[in-house]
């Protein structure tokens, strides 16, 4: 990865990927967190598809809520920092992937599922999720943050630290 | 770029030479950091319009003079408390002293963080007797508790001076039910029993205006309503937060199975038909300005398993009531196996239909105006209820199939109240209120009791299998 190059422009296109992706993340964290009791149990429950069993498993135990809601929030919002700054760029758009992975296979859009809560737009098996995570990928492999982000930083100081 | 990434690479290799980082390395590095700022911004600006919305729809902004603070206490923080709990912390002028729950690791821990998030500092009880000799400034209480505690907690409550919110059924039992209105009015204190419809800007709408000054809907001769709620599992506990058995014993309960499921238990609740159907079957002698006469039941414990579910799932319901107006049929069901079509009352007279629920998502208040009825433009233009919706073309021929027996489809209205709110929070807003002495309670003791007497009827009915009569003076105590 360190030899590829990227012209001016196409690392200006994976940052601001990047940057969107994150505020995106990061947008979904606080207003969940801004919400006073805030709780995944309600897109848990509706869950469908071969995990439904442990969705819902999930959603009926409190003391599991309690660890997940929180997991989720706060996971979502570090997720998004981290995406923005550039600051853990790999780790960050991992968690981002496992992230999203995870919302749709609660929601699985497989052929023949028809859900009675109401999406913008069309989708035939991959919606909007899948597409963030797939974009996510590209930021994983490219690892721009290395480049225009604290990442760059870090990896100053780290390489510092080896010598 | 590609020439800046040689710089940066030969930058970087030349830090062996001694350079830690270079100003281009800071410069980049930091790059993304002002969208930090542009998106605090944004968030700024879009919290403020949120709030912004939330206080349109709030209405007519609060008075100007500050209230004067109510100080409160909360008796009970399990789920229903939970959502008392929210109503409250959006009304202005209270302040919360304590919270008893029995649950002290779970529901009043919540509690407590919850409030002390809203700057409330309040002490936590397990033992409420404890609470009221400890706590001497409380104005009121809201209780919480499961039915078979109300008549307790609301007496020693109103007897230690303070006046109460109890959730309804304001009593599992009569008895408890009659102690309850004994102390309200030996002690002078408020008691409000939590049937929140009472207060429901949409309800008191239709009450007040369609059905009292507008007459809309004729002469009523049947009402059904039903409350439909899917299958549920009993609720579980962290069991590392299981309550020692000698406290739940204290209590009244069993087991924990039994303190989380209460509404289930013979002796604790009631069942269905009294935690749901008690709500609207309230809205039924309200809306009729009379008690009925008789009641016929069905029901069982039909699809659970009878020993942990010994209150009836499944419960079908007729009232007959005689009023001046005439003779009216009121049915009720509620089942816990399936929740299409939810939960509505639906009043039915010889001019209309008023079809309401609590909710905003369905029967959001739907009143149909029969054809031969007088028009009702008077009553849009006053703004009593909505221009009929435009019914799309009838398909070729509908006409012709209309059978002689059928009625032409009536036109169909919406009641214009839309309501944005918690919906316990006007319920409990008129009991902060009526401290205050700016309002009269919407549901005092003895209107509690009177549904407590109709309500608690239909588990007799369903025992007796036959129809089971009021006597006049029954409703009264």
């Amino acid at each position: 990865m360190e030899q590829e190059r990227f012209s001016r422009l196409q690392m200006m296109a994976l940052v601001v990927l990047r940057v969107v992706i994150g505020w995106h993340f990061l947008y979904e964290g606080v207003a969940k967190l801004l919400k006073p009791g805030w709780s995944a149990a309600g897109f848990l429950l509706q869950s469908r598809g071969p995990f439904a069993g442990v969705f819902r498993w999930i959603a009926e135990r409190p003391d599991v809520l309690g660890v997940v809601n929180p997991l989720n929030m706060w996971g979502l919002a570090f997720i998004g920092l981290g995406l923005i700054l550039g600051c853990f760029t790999r780790l960050a758009s991992a968690a981002g992937m496992i992230v999203i992975g995870v919302y749709y296979l609660c929601n699985p859009l497989l052929v023949g599922y028809f859900y009675s809560v109401p999406m913008e737009g069309n989708y035939l098996v991959i919606n909007k999720n899948l597409v963030e995570m797939a974009a996510l990928f590209v930021i994983l492999v490219t690892n721009s943050g290395r480049h225009m982000g604290l990442d760059r930083i870090l990896h100053v100081w780290f390489q510092k630290g080896r010598r | 770029m590609a020439e800046d990434d040689k710089k940066d690479q030969q930058g970087e290799s030349g830090k062996e030479t001694g350079k830690l980082m270079n100003r281009r390395d800071l410069l980049q590095g930091l790059s993304t950091v002002p969208v930090l700022g542009l998106f605090g911004y944004a968030l700024n600006k879009q919290i403020g319009y949120e709030r912004a919305q939330k206080e349109a729809l709030a209405g007519p902004a609060a008075p100007a003079a500050k209230p004067s603070e109510i100080n409160v206490a909360l008796l009970g923080q399990g789920a229903q408390g939970e959502v008392l709990l929210s109503a409250m912390l959006k009304v202005p002028g209270l302040r919360f002293r304590a919270v008893c729950d029995i649950w002290t690791e779970y529901n009043q821990k919540r509690a407590v963080n919850t409030l002390k998030k809203y700057n409330f500092d309040v002490n936590g009880y397990e033992d409420y007797q404890e609470m009221l000799a400890k706590e001497k400034d409380l104005d009121a209480v809201v209780i919480a508790t499961p039915d078979f505690w109300h008549s307790q907690h609301t007496v020693d409550c109103l007897k230690a001076g303070l006046n109460v919110y109890c959730e309804k059924e304001m009593s599992n039992t009569l008895d408890g039910a009659r102690r309850m209105v004994h102390a309200a009015r030996e002690t002078g204190k408020l008691l409000q029993i939590g049937h929140q419809r009472r207060s429901h800007p949409r309800y008191i709408h239709c009450f007040e205006k369609i059905i009292k000054e507008a007459g809309l809907l004729g002469r009523i001769v049947t009402v059904n309503g039903q409350w439909n709620r899917a299958v549920k599992p009993d609720l579980g506990w962290p069991q590392r937060y299981t309550i020692p058995e000698d406290r739940l014993e204290k209590y009244g309960f069993k087991s924990m199975e039994q303190f989380r499921n209460w509404r289930w238990y013979k002796g604790l609740g009631g069942g269905p038909i009294v935690d749901l159907g008690s709500h609207q079957i309230d809205i039924y002698n309200w809306f009729l300005q009379s008690q009925p006469k008789g009641v016929v039941a069905s029901g069982g414990t039909d699809y659970y398993d009878a020993a942990t579910h010994e209150w009836y799932d499944t419960v079908m319901a007729i009232y007959d009531y005689e009023t001046s107006a005439g003779r009216i049929r009121a049915y009720y069901q509620t089942q816990t196996t399936n929740g299409s079509q939810g939960y509505f009352e639906n009043f039915m007279g010889d001019q209309g239909t008023l079809l309401i629920s609590e909710s905003e998502a369905a029967y959001s208040g739907m009143i149909y105006r029969d054809v031969s009825a007088p028009p009702w433009d008077s009553w849009i233009q006053k703004g009593y209820v909505s221009v009929p919706r435009v019914l799309g073309p009838q398909p070729e021929g509908a006409e012709a199939v209309l059978d002689v027996r059928e009625s032409v489809s009536p036109d169909e209205h919406r009641i214009p109240i839309s309501f944005r709110d918690p919906y316990h929070k006007p319920h409990l807003e008129n009991f902060f209120r009526a401290i205050r002495g700016t309002a009269t309670l919407n549901c005092p003791a003895e209107v509690g009791y009177e549904t407590a007497v109709t309500v608690l009827k239909v588990n007799e009915a369903v025992e007796a299998n036959t129809r089971l009569t009021f006597s006049p003076d029954e409703f009264s105590v």
